[in-house]
């Protein structure tokens, strides 16, 4: 049992920044955002690429951070004036991000088990100290990104997803609000890449396959856990994370105990997929009975 | 003084053979309380989506204060013009506190203590000082529409587009809402556009009404001309 607990909460804290960026685009922008599939890649690849090109582990996760921005600003842009709607948007991002993420890698895989990382030193030291260095990474995340969901502009970003229209009738910069929500929930799924790179010691072009929609289960059910419990709006952002965290070690909880239970992995999405289902249908119907 | 200024105003939709709004030539001034009259698909809500930035020209100009309303960005016009639709859902963010709306109104303001917006609402004889934290979805249509008129003459738009706002509500809400509405636009000076279907809230609140029928100017009539009108007169006229 502690090895099942320990294996979720490694995993699930390198995907807590997706988490949290999928919070964004699906909790408050209310958009199914899926340039993250590509955007978690791209984070990873320009990690790998540059670390392996001899550059400091800390510009290249400065990088990958601007290059994850950048795709969710495209994203953002495409969907400017009503031209495509968001979620074709989205695909069309990771259906471009593919060809994108190839040539910044250059090959399928980059190794990165022998190059110097952002934890490969605490790593040497102890597991202990890697875990602890990689949580402390995660938490100046999960803290940058709570004061932005309590300021001004967070507040703006949820009126946004609530009321576009009428946040650009009282005089909003509603394009550039866009770009802003979209640039920083792929910004968080490119850091989720870098740092998800650095822990299983490579980044592969297929490792975004099906991100979104993992995420996306892990909010619903993290939210379904919790939301219920708050009755605060003040609590509001704090329980959207929380409910994030639950969701995303809940998720990994049930995959790793699906593998111990000897599932032939095969049939591992097909089980994960009617799960999601169930949990995305169920929190459906209860949204519809509280309204 | 003459504020609003629609001249050889047209709007065509471009899925649609017969324009909306054709040739309107019409002036207002400042203070007048306008209500807008005529039947459904006569162009009254099209009327003020021009006004308020919704819907583009297809002929004419439209002025404000003499200048191009075109040419004025939607920050801009939100500056001057504030609109209340009937539906709830257009003039409040539902999904957030009403003191979350409040805070959006005030922009990049400095933050005010929710005491003084409590002290604000109370002055709108509504029971909303205590539900600061409530969302607005959870709140009643009149409770809604009474919050939406309080944010939007919080820092009073010069013009106050009514789209049939109290028509979502019972009577008894509606008529108090009304009351209210024509009370605080009156005490804030400004001048309102008020598209309605009850004839009686026109000759009870309008200083001027305007009439349209198929798009076109059908009516206009002056305060003076309206004190002698009965209701049946009045249908009569405008449709």
């Amino acid at each position: 049992m502690f090895a099942l607990l320990l294996a979720t909460l490694t995993q699930s804290l390198t995907l807590i920044p997706l988490a949290l960026g999928i919070n964004l685009s699906y909790t408050i922008l209310r958009a199914t955002d899926m340039t993250i599939d590509g955007s978690f890649v791209l984070g990873a690849g320009v990690f790998a690429q540059l670390v392996t090109l001899g550059f400091s582990p800390y510009l290249a996760f400065v990088a990958a951070l601007v290059c994850g921005a950048l795709a969710g600003s495209f994203t953002a842009f495409l969907q400017n004036g009503g031209k495509v709607d968001p979620l074709l948007a989205g695909i069309l991002s990771s259906f471009i991000l593919y060809s994108v993420n190839m040539v910044v890698m250059g090959r399928p895989n980059i190794n990165l088990l022998t190059t110097p990382t952002l934890f490969s030193a605490a790593f040497v030291h102890s597991s202990v100290w890697g875990w602890l260095s990689v949580a402390l990474l995660i938490a100046m995340i999960v803290i940058a990104f709570y004061s932005v969901l309590q300021s001004r502009v967070g507040l703006s970003l949820r009126a946004f997803g609530d009321n576009a229209p009428l946040l650009a009738r009282q005089g909003y910069p509603v394009t550039r609000l866009r770009v802003m929500g979209f640039g920083l929930n792929n910004l968080l799924a490119a850091a989720s890449g870098a740092i998800t790179a650095q822990i299983i010691g490579y980044a592969d072009i297929g490792m975004g396959v099906g991100m979104t929609l993992i995420g996306i289960g892990a909010i619903v059910l993290g939210q379904h856990l919790i939301l219920p419990f708050i009755h605060r709006h003040y609590l509001r952002a704090g329980s959207e994370l929380i409910a994030a965290f639950v969701g995303i070690a809940l998720y990994f909880f049930i995959l790793n105990g699906l593998l111990r239970l000897n599932i032939n992995p095969i049939y591992l999405k097909l089980l994960l997929g009617v799960l999601l289902a169930l949990f995305l249908r169920t929190a459906t119907q209860k949204a519809r009975l509280s309204s | 003084m003459s504020l609003l200024k629609f001249e050889h105003v047209g709007l065509q939709y471009p899925t649609l053979e017969k324009p909306i709004l054709q040739n309107i030539h019409y002036t207002v001034q400042k203070g007048d309380f306008v209500v807008v009259l005529g039947a459904n698909g006569s162009g009254k809500s099209s009327l003020l989506k021009l006004l308020d930035g919704r819907y583009k020209l297809s002929e004419g100009k439209i002025f404000l204060n003499h200048t191009d309303l075109s040419t004025l960005s939607l920050r801009a016009r939100s500056h001057h013009i504030h609109t209340l639709t009937q539906n709830a859902k257009d003039n409040l963010f539902f999904s957030l506190t009403i003191f979350e709306n409040y805070q959006l109104i005030r922009k990049g303001q400095a933050e005010e203590a929710t005491g003084s917006l409590k002290e604000y609402l109370s002055t709108f004889n509504v029971n909303l000082a205590d539900k600061l934290d409530v969302l607005v979805e959870r709140l009643s249509g009149g409770e809604q529409q009474a919050l939406a008129l309080a944010l939007a003459v919080l820092y009073p738009p010069e013009i106050l587009l009514l789209d049939e706002h109290t028509s979502a509500l019972d009577p008894k809400t509606a008529a108090h809402l009304m009351a209210l509405t024509a009370q605080i636009v009156q005490e804030r000076r400004m001048t309102a556009l008020f598209t309605t279907h009850n004839v009686n809230h026109a000759l009870d609140y309008g200083d001027r009404i305007l009439a349209l029928k198929e798009g076109r100017v059908h009516a206009c009539i002056e305060r003076s001309e309206k004190k002698n009108l009965s209701t049946e007169q009045l249908l009569a006229q405008c449709y």
